[in-house]
């Protein structure tokens, strides 16, 4: 037993780490490698051509903020994915709680899986039925209409109201796992002695619950705003690419890299932008845990 | 619901406003979640290329284009044809790798499994882009081919999540009876790891598969001509409004609804046992 449990070479150990190591290495960490020496490349006569050259970068940052208008781009970006894992939080939040406190013990599994069930339906089909449902002339509108509420009309369709509204639908059934295991893990005797203490509800909320609830709340703010930051989907059918919001009519930061692509097919500069992406992203989330952080110590 | 008071439940004593706020919370909430499947299961069965409220009566035409049409039909076949396969791959990768950091103590093992679970963690616009790059060099993309390799890479973190659980609650015992008995390596995991690790490995493969079934950006990016239905999805969404889509919509929830059943089955009592006795 010994023997088979130990070290030493085996052809076993050999496939069994081998074979996913080598995959990984060529069909993810070389591409993201590439991707870096790609940005250097250039375009000659619609080819290809290896280069080490600084254009792509020198010519984005001349657009930074003229004519693309990059930054503003990137600004748009961080103000909806910021807002949007905001309002993502604040809104599944209290619905965990409410899960977890209201409904009895013996609902929270049915409960749980009816939360994520919109996730195995396919999103780009989700955003097409927000579309119809949310067009100036569309269910929403016209139900009010027909109910008789004929000056309560929303007209929300692309707007980057309706690019979170599309992204809060995706990120809330994986929020709301993400908060029910913070939540739950929380032990119901402390809130018991907070309130046998005399501790009002809110209190004991606002003392227990909440702080206890920190790291969840983290967590999924964080990845909320990680996915919406790099979405495309919702920013291009719900906001329509250039979704006004009080920024302006702008577009995300992803969306134009969709859009640049598809229209340049100018891989090398695609490339340069998609690596100010990764740069602002890893920005915003040292900037995040900074906060977290300062945060953390002012409780303490 | 009726709510019996329970005097264990510290919230609930006599919160009964709370509760009330908490119901209607979540039924709200609840409203939201599942109202644009709703619409487009009710939708798909609606006249009027233009959705709107009341009703313009009941029909099955949508349905009938839809398998006219052809389009969104072959790119759900691609569809069909790319997610199992990208599902598979990502359990052989996952399974070797989740038995590897199981059984063996390896340098480099902590960075090992960081790199198989890292392509979650990565916004796949970034890795669109960069699957374009590397396939286009070696000539692979715009193939069915380049969506699976690529796909693999994404859900192989997925998967192997669900069968490391699963290895996690074997006890050591199984295996080390199966040495004492004379077993080599390959036939204890054979006859004795493999078949305690399939309700896992079929876990994870329903959660890969439905991952790689829905994934948009890294097939618009490498499949060129070989849309995926996500892809087509998209390019139709973007040039019209089609009632269609409603149609396949449904279809595509009704399919999914069945891998949910499956995944309820088979997923679930996973996560949810706790460390088996050795008898299992």
């Amino acid at each position: 037993m010994a023997e088979a449990a130990g070290g030493g070479f085996s052809a076993m150990k050999v496939v069994g780490i081998g074979v996913p190591l080598v995959y990984s290495l060529t069909f993810f960490a070389a591409p993201l490698v590439f991707l870096v020496v790609l940005g250097f490349w250039l375009v000659e006569d619609f080819q290809v051509v290896p280069a080490f050259s600084l254009e792509n970068y020198l010519d984005i940052a001349q657009h930074m903020f003229a004519k693309s208008n990059y930054a503003l781009a990137i600004v748009q970006s961080l103000w909806v994915s910021l807002s949007t894992a905001f309002f993502a939080v604040l809104a599944c939040y209290p619905m965990v709680l409410a899960i977890v406190y209201v409904a009895p013990r013996s609902r929270h599994r049915l409960l749980l899986m009816l939360a994520v069930a919109p996730f195995w339906s396919s999103y780009v089909l989700r955003l097409f039925s927000w579309q119809i449902l949310l067009a100036n002339k569309g269910i929403i509108n016209s139900g009010l209409a027909w109910a008789g509420f004929e000056n309560l009309q929303f007209h929300l369709l692309y707007t980057q109201i309706a690019t979170r509204i599309g992204l809060i639908h995706y990120l809330a059934p994986i929020l709301i796992v993400v908060l029910y295991v913070t939540v739950a893990n929380i032990d119901r005797d402390l809130i018991q002695a907070a309130r046998d203490l005399g501790a009002t509800r809110w209190q004991a909320f606002r003392r227990v619950i909440l702080p206890m609830s920190r790291t969840g709340l983290l967590v999924s703010a964080s990845f909320a705003a990680i996915v919406s930051f790099g979405d495309v989907l919702s920013g291009a059918l719900l906001g329509g690419g250039v979704g006004s919001s009080v920024l302006g009519s702008v577009p995300l930061f992803s969306n134009m890299i969709m859009s640049e692509y598809a229209s340049s097919t100018n891989l090398p500069r695609t490339s340069a932008l998609a690596m100010i992406l990764v740069l602002v992203m890893v920005l915003m989330l040292a900037g995040g845990a900074a906060l977290a952080e300062r945060g953390k110590v002012d409780v303490g | 619901m009726a709510s019996a008071i329970r005097p264990l439940d510290p919230l609930a004593a006599d919160g009964r406003w709370w509760r009330t706020a908490g119901r209607l919370y979540m039924a709200v909430g609840y409203f939201f979640l599942v109202l644009p499947i709703v619409t487009m299961i009710v939708f798909s069965f609606q006249k009027g290329q233009f959705a709107s409220i009341p009703g313009q009566g009941w029909t099955l035409q949508w349905y009938g284009k839809l398998f006219a049409d052809g389009t969104l039909l072959e790119a759900l076949r691609n569809s069909l044809i790319v997610s199992p396969l990208a599902a598979t791959g990502a359990c052989v990768l996952g399974f070797l790798a989740a038995y590897s950091i199981h059984r063996f103590r390896f340098w480099g093992r902590g960075a090992f499994s960081v790199l198989l679970v890292l392509p979650v963690l990565i916004p796949p616009l970034i890795l669109g882009v960069a699957f374009l790059g590397l396939l286009s060099r070696i000539g692979l993309q715009g193939q069915l081919l380049s969506v699976i390799l690529t796909h693999m890479v994404i859900v192989t973190a997925p998967a192997m999540a669900v069968i490391q659980l699963r290895l996690g609650q074997m006890p050591s015992s199984l295996e080390e009876a199966a040495w004492d008995l004379g077993a080599t390596e390959f036939q204890t995991l054979y006859k004795v790891v493999l078949p305690f690790a399939l309700p896992g490995i079929a876990g994870g493969w329903l959660l890969a598969f439905t991952f790689s079934f829905d994934e948009f950006i890294v097939a618009w990016f490498v499949s060129g001509f070989e849309q995926t239905l996500p892809v087509a999805v998209y390019a139709y969404i973007v040039g019209s409004v089609d009632p269609s889509l409603n149609a396949v919509g449904s279809i595509v929830f009704a399919l999914s609804m069945l891998s949910l059943i499956g995944v309820e089955l088979l997923l679930f009592p996973i996560l949810l046992s706790q460390y088996r006795s050795a008898d299992s």
